[in-house]
């Protein structure tokens, strides 16, 4: 994530160069990717965001401003993607039995072959998409952003438009709520 | 009653505690066991959450968001020849019911007279003259009877 070559990208896009889009999206694709799947808690549904993410970011790179940096900007549009996502399955969610919004399909890691390997990661992902899940939006937001994004608070402020303050409380709230069920997760191994 | 410096621990274990108040919350640990575990609580979701194996986007995915982009941008021109084909059509129509108008209120000025009455255009005497005792005689003998009173 390198400012100066993003805005080099951007200003040789906004000047009529559209193919280097698939440069940014070829650098933030997995960023993005994990995400919206982390908010999402499956690999469609994640799949579809991540694509309205960058068809959105396509169509606005234009007005992107340079006051803010182009992945800040790309996790705004990805989280707003996904709340609007959450909001959109109402309709669908009638003709679902309740449990399935957990069940959660986790993706095959490409470079770990080792079965025990492989099982301790799922097991551990689940846990977490499962504590995940029972967060409010803008708590799992800001935890995601935190925890596996690795953003700074400021970071964090600047993608949700909200006060230092509030992602201070919201990560803390966040915390106290994961604790219960990743502890049962932890007993249980 | 829980210790209000538990709120500090969180932005801690973050490195966002600037150096006065991480300094005060570290010798606060030593003394509250309370913060102590929270502290040791927090510190494993941390590491657990952490060291979660991130979700790459699956394989070929940026060639179907570049397919789609550059599908979404043929559809916007063909939605733009479309909405123009529809304009077109929508000002020709336009146009016609204008011309029908101009031209229906030139012919009814023409074909109307002062009194209002619509004089007989295509009147019968156009046709041959009819003979006199035929139903088309008397009918027109009728009608000239009451045109005269």
């Amino acid at each position: 994530m390198n400012k100066a070559s993003d805005l080099s990208l951007i200003n040789k896009f906004k000047n009529g160069d559209t193919s280097v889009f698939e440069e940014i999206l070829l650098t933030y694709q997995d960023k993005i990717y994990n995400l919206c799947h982390r908010m999402l808690g499956s690999s469609h549904d994640a799949e579809d965001a991540t694509q309205d993410v960058f068809l959105k970011a396509y169509q606005n790179l234009n007005k992107f401003k340079p006051d803010s940096s182009l992945y800040t900007w790309l996790f705004r549009i990805a989280v707003n993607t996904c709340i609007d996502y959450k909001r959109k399955p109402f309709l669908e969610s009638l003709f679902k039995t309740s449990k399935e919004g957990d069940v959660f399909v986790v993706d095959r890691p490409a470079d770990s072959p080792n079965p025990d390997r492989l099982y301790e990661s799922k097991q551990i992902n689940d846990a977490i998409q499962l504590a995940l899940s029972r967060l409010s939006a803008k708590l799992r937001v800001v935890i995601v952003l935190k925890e596996i994004e690795g953003l700074s608070y400021d970071e964090i402020a600047e993608v949700l438009d909200v006060s230092m303050g509030t992602v201070k409380s919201r990560i803390f709230r966040a915390r106290e709520e994961m604790k219960e069920p990743l502890e049962k997760f932890r007993e249980q191994k | 009653m829980r210790c209000l410096k538990r709120k500090l621990i969180s932005p801690y274990i973050d490195g966002e505690l600037n150096e006065d108040k991480r300094s005060l919350l570290e010798a606060h640990l030593n003394g509250c066991r309370e913060c102590a575990r929270e502290l040791e609580e927090l510190q494993k979701i941390h590491m657990l959450l952490a060291g979660a194996e991130p979700f790459e986007a699956p394989h070929g995915f940026s060639t179907r968001v570049l397919a789609n982009i550059r599908s979404k941008g043929k559809r916007r021109s063909a939605d733009f020849v479309h909405i123009f084909k529809i304009l077109t059509e929508g000002f020709a129509v336009l146009l016609l019911i204008v011309a029908g108008v101009i031209l229906g209120s030139f012919l009814s000025r023409n074909l109307v007279s002062e009194k209002g009455s619509i004089v007989a255009s295509f009147s019968l005497e156009v046709f041959a003259p009819a003979p006199q005792d035929s139903v088309g005689g008397v009918y027109l003998a009728m009608t000239e009877a009451e045109h005269e009173k």
